[in-house]
């Protein structure tokens, strides 16, 4: 639960402006879905968001507090999930709580009881409780990125980062890991920011919806009012029969709902 | 047409001539190789004449490694009971006094490796961690590395003699000198391991919020655990073989008694105690092999009984297949 506020934030790597001038905000709870196509900048953001990047020139502050760091209340959720395979979901679960634990702590493994019930709640929430002490590195792609998932609510965020959490995975685990998302979200009342690239999936699980383009913002808006021609803007023409037929269809608000389905897939 | 054939003749002779150029040069390598070699051989005394002259004294030496006798009263075969008296007589293996186990030679071998490994092990860790250049920025690591580099310039039986003001001729000294090599070694493999660990989960630990400390531990200790164990494990076989060569310097153990043994001329004794080093060695490398073996993905492993149990059936399957 947080307020984001971005101000005119700016990241250039050299000569590449990966971010430009970008400003919004986010009110408490909000599930936001960044959209774009590759290099437009999602990714930068989000790692600006979490602190691991540091921004050329503009603010972030969460709740009024300067992002100057990665904290422990912001957790972020990687594409590639980057867990630890060697060690089990649960070790990887609980690693969530190092920014709180001291180092010889973290160590010895003398992390706080209620981080270690903390990390098993995690695991529940993400239908992994059973399967706690199995090795990370063992588990298929869904159930690595629902580790990771269940390492970022360890950190008890007031704001959940996603930087494409579902982009290497089927379909099926996709909406699985995006439903576990969406479900820890609203539990626990979690302000979240996902960047994801397949449309149909950020209309199925997006509240609000960002798009970005060559490091722009080009979109700011709510669910009713992200169409097709939206879709256009950020991706630029692209023609696909999905797109024909909804246009051909009228109003894309009255069949959102059913583009979640297996045609969507084709956008 | 004509002009064709020219640059076919031409072409031809360019080869012939590169084919002779490379001939040259392989003669003039051949000489200079074959010149290194006798002068290698004249500095090191070797001659023909003196291995046709005491043919016959290793021949009877020969027939001392292997004392001719019979198997069950008939198959001609190595008297073992010479070697086995020996064992027992020197201790090599173990023995019981008043129902006591008296632990022989092989042990003192074998401890001299395990511990000697293993007091090496911080200090591995330590220089090996912080000579990675993930760990300690560019210029600075190369302390640790060059320190390590040192280490392994120095064999270790050079470092047991270093050690003998500090402990004298005996196991203690080749432990310590054991566990110094260890520290060269085996932190030089911990530094490779290292290079090769993936950005992202460090990232992903940084993104916790996690401090420096934990980063290097979390991130990129946890990647490389399963290598570092596979590593010190195969660190654990070489310094058993290097604990029998101490022995040759007067570290004691089974190396000491090979010798005592040869400078006594007695090649019997020699050959039981060379049986016991490779039954020590074979054993080691066995348990080592299937140690990594396991930590290394297959995770169901085999169970030591099956271990045993299966034992001839895989050495039948080695003669053959």
């Amino acid at each position: 639960m947080s307020t984001i506020e971005v101000t005119n934030l700016s990241k250039s790597y050299g000569d590449v402006t990966a971010l430009d001038d970008v400003s919004f905000t986010i009110p408490d709870g909000e599930f936001v879905v960044v959209l774009g196509q590759s290099g437009a900048g999602k990714s930068t953001l989000l790692r600006c968001l979490n602190g691991i990047t540091r921004p050329t020139s503009g603010s972030i502050t969460i709740d009024d507090a300067n992002v100057v760091g990665p904290r422990n209340d912001v957790a972020m959720i990687f594409q590639q999930h980057y867990i630890l395979g060697q060690m089990s979901a649960y070790s990887n679960a609980l690693t969530g709580a190092l920014g709180r634990t001291s180092f010889l702590g973290s160590l010895l493994g003398l992390y706080g009881g209620d981080d270690k019930k903390e990390a098993l709640r995690a695991l529940e929430t993400v239908g992994l409780l059973d399967e706690a002490n199995q090795r990370a590195g063992k588990m298929s792609g869904g159930q690595q990125q629902r580790v990771g998932i269940a390492r970022a609510l360890v950190q008890n965020p007031n704001l959940l980062l996603a930087d494409e959490p579902v982009a290497s995975l089927d379909p099926a685990s996709a909406e699985t890991v995006m439903r576990y998302i969406r479900d820890a979200a609203d539990e626990r009342d979690l302000t979240t920011i996902a960047s994801l690239h397949q449309v149909n999936i950020a209309r199925e699980f997006g509240e609000r919806f960002l798009g970005m383009k060559d490091g722009q913002v080009v979109f700011d808006g709510y669910r009713e009012d992200f169409n097709v021609d939206v879709i256009d803007r950020i991706y630029g023409d692209i023609e696909t029969e999905a797109i024909r037929e909804e246009r051909a269809d009228g109003p894309p608000e009255n069949n959102a709902a059913a583009t979640s389905g297996a045609r969507s897939h084709e956008y | 047409m004509s002009t064709d054939t020219d640059r076919i003749e031409e072409a031809l002779r360019n080869i012939q001539i590169a084919k002779r150029v490379r001939l040259l040069f392989s003669v003039v390598v051949l000489v200079l190789f074959a010149w290194f070699f006798t002068n290698a051989l004249s500095e090191v005394g070797f001659s023909v004449g003196e291995i046709v002259e005491y043919w016959p004294e290793f021949t009877d030496a020969l027939g001392d490694f292997f004392p001719p006798g019979t198997l069950f009263g008939v198959v001609p075969f190595v008297d073992v009971s010479q070697y086995w008296a020996f064992i027992q007589e020197r201790n090599l293996l173990l023995q019981f006094q008043d129902g006591n186990p008296v632990l022989g030679a092989v042990f003192v071998t074998f401890a001299m490796g395990f511990a000697g490994t293993i007091l090496g092990i911080p200090g591995a860790l330590i220089l090996g961690v912080l000579g990675s250049e993930r760990v300690t920025p560019y210029p600075f690591n190369f302390i640790f590395r060059g320190t390590m580099s040192v280490i392994r310039a120095i064999p270790a039986l050079v470092w047991a003699l270093i050690y003998i003001p500090l402990g004298g001729v005996s196991p203690f000294t080749a432990t310590l000198a054991i566990g110094t090599d260890t520290m060269g070694n085996l932190g030089r493999l911990f530094t490779d391991a290292l290079e090769e660990v993936e950005d992202g989960p460090i990232e992903a630990i940084e993104s916790t919020g996690a401090n420096s400390p934990q980063k290097v531990v979390f991130g990129m200790l946890s990647q490389v655990f399963t290598p570092f164990i596979a590593w010190t494990m195969y660190i654990l076989e070489i310094n058993v073989r290097i604990g029998v060569t101490m022995g040759l310097i007067g570290g004691g153990g089974l190396g000491q008694v090979l010798q005592t043994q040869r400078g006594l001329f007695r090649y019997t004794n020699m050959m039981a105690t060379i049986l016991v080093i490779f039954m020590l060695v074979v054993s080691v490398e066995f348990v080592s092999q299937r140690v990594r073996s396991y930590i290394r993905g297959n995770e169901e492993g085999t169970s030591v009984l099956k271990l045993i149990v299966e034992f001839p059936q895989r050495m039948a399957r080695s003669i053959w297949e």
